[in-house]
C-alpha cells in the first residue's frame, strides 16, 4: 500500500520571485495490486507527484509510504516508465533492458537472460541489438516497459508514457499493458492527459487541479477485469469519461475567471 | 556478450585493419592537390618551390639515408611523452569539471586563459626554468593539448542528457555508477574530439619548441634547412611531419568512427 500523507513540494521560482507550488496538502492512498491513473491538465503536478513517489523529488513537508516505510529515495521496490522513454543511446535494446539489473550488480548471464525474457514478454523479438533511435517511438517504450519490469518491482510508477506516441500505436500499447498487467498483481499509478485512456486502464482516477496541484477528486472506475478495450462500448465507460472531461473543462474555467 | 553484437564487434575491428574504399575516395582532394604541386613546381620553376615528387624523393632519400631517423625519434618521443599524460590527465580534469560546478568556476579563467595564450611564447621560460634538455619538448607538447582537452571533456560531460541521469537515479545508481554508466558514455563524442584536436597541437607545439632551440628532433632540422635556403629538404622534412599527423588524425578518427557510431544520426 502507498500512503501519500499532505505532500507538499515547492520549486524554486526561476525568476527569484515567490517559489511555485507543484503539490499543495496531497493526500492519497493505494492499494496494492491497484491500478492508479492520475489524470489533470499539464501543471497539475501530477508528474511531480510521481516522482515523489519514486523518491526523486523530495517534499517540503509531508510524507509518502510505501507500507510502513517512508519513502527517501529510490528503492527496488518501485521502477518508473518515463515519458520521453530515456533511453541510453549507445546501448541496444538488450543492454537497456538490462540497465536497471546491471545497476544492482547482475552477473551479465543474468542480464542477457531476463533482458531475453522481457524482450519476448513486450513483443520486441528480433531487435535485440537494435539501437534505441533504429525503433519507433511506440517501440522505444516498449523497451522503457520491459527495462522497469526487469527489475522486478511490486510498484510501477508511468509518467504519461505513452504521450507521445501516434494513436494507432498508442492503442497497442495500452491493450499489452493491460494484458501484461492483469496478470501481475502489481500496484501501478499511471498518469496522463487522456481520460479515454484513464478509464480504459485505471481501477480508479485520480483528479488533479493545477496551481497549486492538488487532487480534487478520485473516481472509482468500477468496469470489470479483466478488460480489454472492448469496455470502450460500455455506456459506464463513456459516461465516466464525458463526467471527467465536464470535470477538466470546470477546471479550465475555473482557472480563466481567476 | 550475446553473440550477434560480439560477431558484429570483431567484424568492426576486422575493418578497422583494412583500407576501406571510402578512405581511397576521400584521398582524392589530397591527390589533387598534390597534383597543382607537382605541377606548379615543374612550370613556375620556382626555387622554393620543387615539385612534390622531388621533395619526396628526398623525404625517401633522408629517411633511407638514416639522417632522418634519430630526429624523428626523438620528436616522436616527445610528442608521446607530452601528449600522453595530457590525454589521461586532460580527460580526468575535464571529468571532474563537468561534474562539479565549483570546480569549473574556479578553473575554467584559468583554462579560458591558457586556451588564449599562444603557448609558443613560454618555450623561452621553459628552456630556462628546465634546462636545455628534450624534457621541454614534453612540457610543450603537454602543454599544447592539455587545455583543449580539458576543454572538450567537461562540455561533454556537460552535454549528457539530465534524463539519461535521473533514469538511473530512478533505477537506484550510486554516484559512482552515473559517472561510468550515464556522463562518460555521453561525453565520449566531445572527448574523441577534444583528444583528435589535441594532436594537432601537440605536432604544432612540437615543432615550434624544436625550432626555437634547433637542438633536438624534426624542427631542429627544419631550422637547419631552413637557414640554408634548402627547400627540398626543408619541405622534406615538413612531408614527413605531415605524414606524422595525418597518421594521427586518420587512427583517431578511425576509433571515433567505432566508439561513437551512436551517437551520428541515421542516413
Amino acid at each position: 500500500m502507498i500512503t501519500i500523507e499532505s505532500a507538499r513540494v515547492r520549486f524554486a521560482s526561476t525568476e527569484g520571485g515567490a517559489p511555485m507550488v507543484a503539490l499543495a496538502d496531497v493526500s492519497l492512498t493505494i492499494a496494492r495490486g491497484e491500478f492508479l491513473c492520475i489524470l489533470g491538465p499539464s501543471g497539475c503536478g501530477k508528474t511531480t507527484l510521481l516522482k515523489a513517489m519514486m523518491g526523486l523529488v523530495p517534499l517540503d513537508s509531508g510524507q509518502i509510504r510505501i507500507g510502513s516505510h517512508a519513502v527517501t529515495g529510490p528503492g527496488a521496490d518501485r521502477a518508473m516508465v518515463f515519458q520521453n522513454y530515456a533511453l541510453l543511446p549507445w546501448a541496444d535494446v538488450t543492454a537497456n533492458i538490462a540497465f536497471g539489473l546491471e545497476l544492482r550488480g547482475a552477473s551479465r548471464e543474468e542480464c542477457a537472460r531476463q533482458a531475453a525474457h522481457w524482450i519476448k514478454a513486450v513483443g520486441l523479438g528480433g531487435f535485440e541489438h537494435h539501437l534505441p533511435r533504429q525503433l519507433s517511438g511506440g517501440m522505444q517504450q516498449r523497451v522503457g516497459l520491459a527495462r522497469a519490469l526487469a527489475v522486478e518491482p511490486e510498484i510501477l510508477l508511468m509518467d504519461e508514457p505513452f504521450g507521445a506516441v501516434d494513436a494507432q500505436t498508442r492503442r497497442l500499447l495500452q491493450e499489452d499493458l493491460l494484458d501484461l498487467m492483469q496478470r501481475s498483481g502489481k500496484t501501478v499509478v499511471f498518469v496522463t492527459h487522456s481520460m479515454e485512456e484513464a478509464v480504459l486502464l485505471g481501477d480508479r482516477v485520480a483528479l488533479m487541479s493545477p496551481r497549486p496541484g492538488r487532487v480534487r477528486e478520485v473516481i472509482e472506475v468500477g468496469l470489470t477485469r479483466p478488460r480489454t478495450a472492448s469496455v470502450e462500448r460500455e455506456p459506464r465507460f463513456t459516461e465516466l469519461k464525458e463526467y471527467l472531461w465536464e470535470r477538466l473543462r470546470a477546471m479550465r474555467d475555473e482557472a480563466a475567471d481567476a | 556478450m550475446p553473440d550477434g553484437a560480439g560477431r558484429a564487434r570483431v567484424a568492426g575491428l576486422l575493418r578497422l585493419g583494412g583500407w576501406a574504399g571510402g578512405e581511397l575516395v576521400a584521398a582524392v582532394p589530397l591527390l589533387a592537390g598534390l597534383a597543382v604541386w607537382e605541377l606548379a613546381g615543374w612550370m613556375l620553376g620556382f626555387r622554393f618551390l620543387p615539385p612534390f615528387s622531388r621533395v619526396l624523393a628526398t623525404a625517401v632519400g633522408m629517411i633511407a639515408g638514416g639522417e632522418l631517423m634519430a630526429p624523428l625519434g626523438a620528436s616522436l618521443l616527445s610528442l608521446a611523452a607530452g601528449y600522453l599524460p595530457a590525454a589521461g590527465l586532460g580527460v580526468t580534469l575535464g571529468l571532474l569539471m563537468g561534474r562539479s560546478r565549483g570546480l569549473e568556476f574556479v578553473l575554467s579563467p584559468y583554462l579560458n586563459a591558457f586556451m588564449a595564450t599562444p603557448r609558443i611564447a613560454l618555450v623561452p621560460i621553459l628552456y630556462i626554468v628546465l634546462g636545455l634538455n628534450r624534457a621541454v619538448q614534453a612540457v610543450v607538447v603537454f602543454l599544447g593539448a592539455f587545455f583543449v582537452i580539458v576543454w572538450s571533456t567537461m562540455r561533454g560531460v556537460r552535454s549528457a542528457d539530465r534524463d539519461h541521469v535521473e533514469m538511473a537515479r530512478a533505477f537506484g545508481a550510486t554516484k559512482r555508477q552515473v559517472m561510468w554508466k550515464i556522463l562518460l558514455p555521453s561525453a565520449l563524442p566531445l572527448t574523441l574530439a577534444g583528444l583528435r584536436l589535441g594532436i594537432g597541437q601537440a605536432i604544432r607545439a612540437m615543432i615550434a619548441a624544436e625550432m626555437f632551440i634547433a637542438v633536438f628532433g624534426l624542427g631542429a632540422l627544419l631550422r637547419t634547412y631552413g637557414g640554408r635556403f634548402d627547400a627540398e629538404r626543408l619541405l622534406a622534412v615538413l612531408l614527413v611531419v605531415v605524414a606524422v599527423a595525418l597518421v594521427c588524425a586518420l587512427a583517431a578518427a578511425r576509433l571515433d568512427r567505432h566508439l561513437t557510431a551512436w551517437s551520428r544520426t541515421p542516413r
